[in-house]
């Protein structure tokens, strides 16, 4: 499974993307229902956005939802700090 | 037959429905060819537009937080909360309007830039609060885990302790005046965050964060840095600052972080789908402005240029999708009915002329 998160606006308005593949990784599985549930809560098209706040895009195996600070579940907001973290 | 279908047939240019999808449409925003490029910037502008015109509807439209029973009206009214490193606003509450400063330090230096934000307003601009009428003031810090950013989310501003590449946003004043100034610009013109208008958003709160910094500094024109977020780059990035509006495009050239993206004049406007259309890239060139107008007429800039934009932001006259050359026509006319047609008139009118942005 590839999970790409795009992250853009924020007040520097700077953008970030990392992805992470996690094909034959031991935590694959953890990635995978934590990207499920992230990308079942997300929207078709971005939500919302608020002035200097971080708008995300993650694609999840070619499927590409959006969220947008500050109103993400938990699992976006974990997914979306591992990926960036993580990714590369 | 939808709607659409009938606005394609009557418009002389392709008009791109909702049905595409906005990444498509950054991407055709962001082509070469005019013709592709502009629809699908009219539609993600129009879109921006309605879905902000929405979320400000739904702002604006609730009944208004009552400011305390003893608010003499000049005094701010500030509630500080403690996000505890998680993404659930507003926290636990820390410190209260008058509440002695705490061992936070983050608490008291927000606590104290609301302060000197409403100080400003009202010292400068007998304004009482953002929305002119004692509106209490409340912020949360220690905003999610490694969180590098600060927002204005229509009610509240909301601060985190940084990341790899930012430190503390509570660190600069100019950065928490920024954040409220978008609650100022909510209230008054409501710049659409997007694309021209977004760019004039963005620029307001540059103004008068960097006014506020000055103000607590006590410093002139000149004496100014004309820095946005000094002091909040880690000490590994390559810059001095997110943004100068002195000399836009020269804040940061680092390794990571990339060079600072943006331009002085309309010459070097930059197109993009990307952060709201360029908000926080294009607002270098009505910052510019600002900055060659308040050093043109020397002494404290919130005397002068900072009154003539805040009569422009306040007087009424301007569409929420507002151009730069709107705002602009707009400054004009303010600084001429607060000053005639003296020394203001003319850096006005060369300091619009050096960014490339026409008044006439």
């Amino acid at each position: 499974m590839r999970i790409g998160v795009r992250r853009t606006g924020g007040f520097a308005g700077i953008e970030r993307y990392a992805e992470v593949d996690t094909s034959g990784r031991p935590d694959a599985s953890e990635w995978q229902a934590l990207a499920e549930e992230a990308v079942a809560a997300g929207r078709g098209t971005p939500p919302i956005g608020v002035p200097d706040g971080f708008s995300y895009q993650i694609t999840v195996d070619g499927k590409t939802v959006y969220c947008a600070d500050p109103r993400l579940t938990e699992a976006q907001s974990k997914l979306i700090s591992q990926v960036l973290t993580e990714g590369a | 037959m939808t709607q659409c279908d009938i606005a394609a047939m009557k418009a002389t240019h392709p008009v791109f429905c909702t049905i595409v999808p906005p990444h498509v449409l950054d991407k055709l925003a962001q082509a070469d060819d005019p013709a592709l490029a502009g629809p699908a910037r009219r539609t993600l502008e129009a879109d921006a537009a309605q879905r902000t015109h929405r979320r400000l509807t739904t702002v604006l439209g609730a009944p208004p937080a009552a400011p305390p029973a003893d608010a003499a009206g000049d005094k701010p009214h500030r509630t500080l909360y403690d996000a505890q490193h998680r993404q659930e606003l507003p926290g636990v509450k820390v410190r209260g309007e008058g509440d002695e400063p705490g061992q936070d330090a983050t608490v008291n230096r927000a606590y104290a830039g609301l302060g000197a934000t409403f100080d400003l307003l009202l010292k400068a601009f007998g304004r009482r609060s953002v929305d002119g009428n004692g509106l209490p003031l409340v912020a949360s810090v220690h905003y999610g885990e490694n969180y590098g950013n600060a927002f204005w989310d229509g009610r509240q501003m909301v601060f985190g302790d940084g990341d790899e590449i930012f430190r503390d946003f509570t660190l600069p004043v100019d950065v928490i005046a920024h954040e409220l100034a978008h609650g100022l610009t909510q209230y008054t013109a409501n710049f659409t965050y997007f694309g021209q208008p977004g760019a004039l958003n963005e620029s307001v709160s540059d103004v008068f964060g960097s006014l506020v910094k000055q103000y607590v500094n006590d410093q002139t024109a000149e004496q100014a840095d004309w820095l946005i977020g000094a002091g909040l780059l880690a000490e590994r990035v390559t810059g001095v600052a997110l943004r100068s509006m002195k000399a836009p495009g020269t804040a940061y050239d680092d390794d990571v972080l990339g060079k600072d993206p943006q331009p002085a004049t309309m010459a070097d406007y930059v197109r993009t789908g990307r952060d709201n259309g360029g908000v926080h890239i294009n607002s270098g060139i009505p910052n510019r402005a600002f900055y060659l107008l308040a050093t043109a007429l020397g002494g404290k800039a919130w005397e002068g240029a900072g009154q003539i934009w805040y009569d422009t932001l306040t007087g009424g006259g301007l569409q929420v999708d507002a151009s730069f050359t709107d705002f602009a026509r707009a400054t004009v006319a303010a600084a001429h009915a607060r000053f005639g047609d003296g020394e203001e008139q003319e850096a006005l009118l060369k300091a619009w002329s050096q960014v490339g942005v026409p008044t006439g």
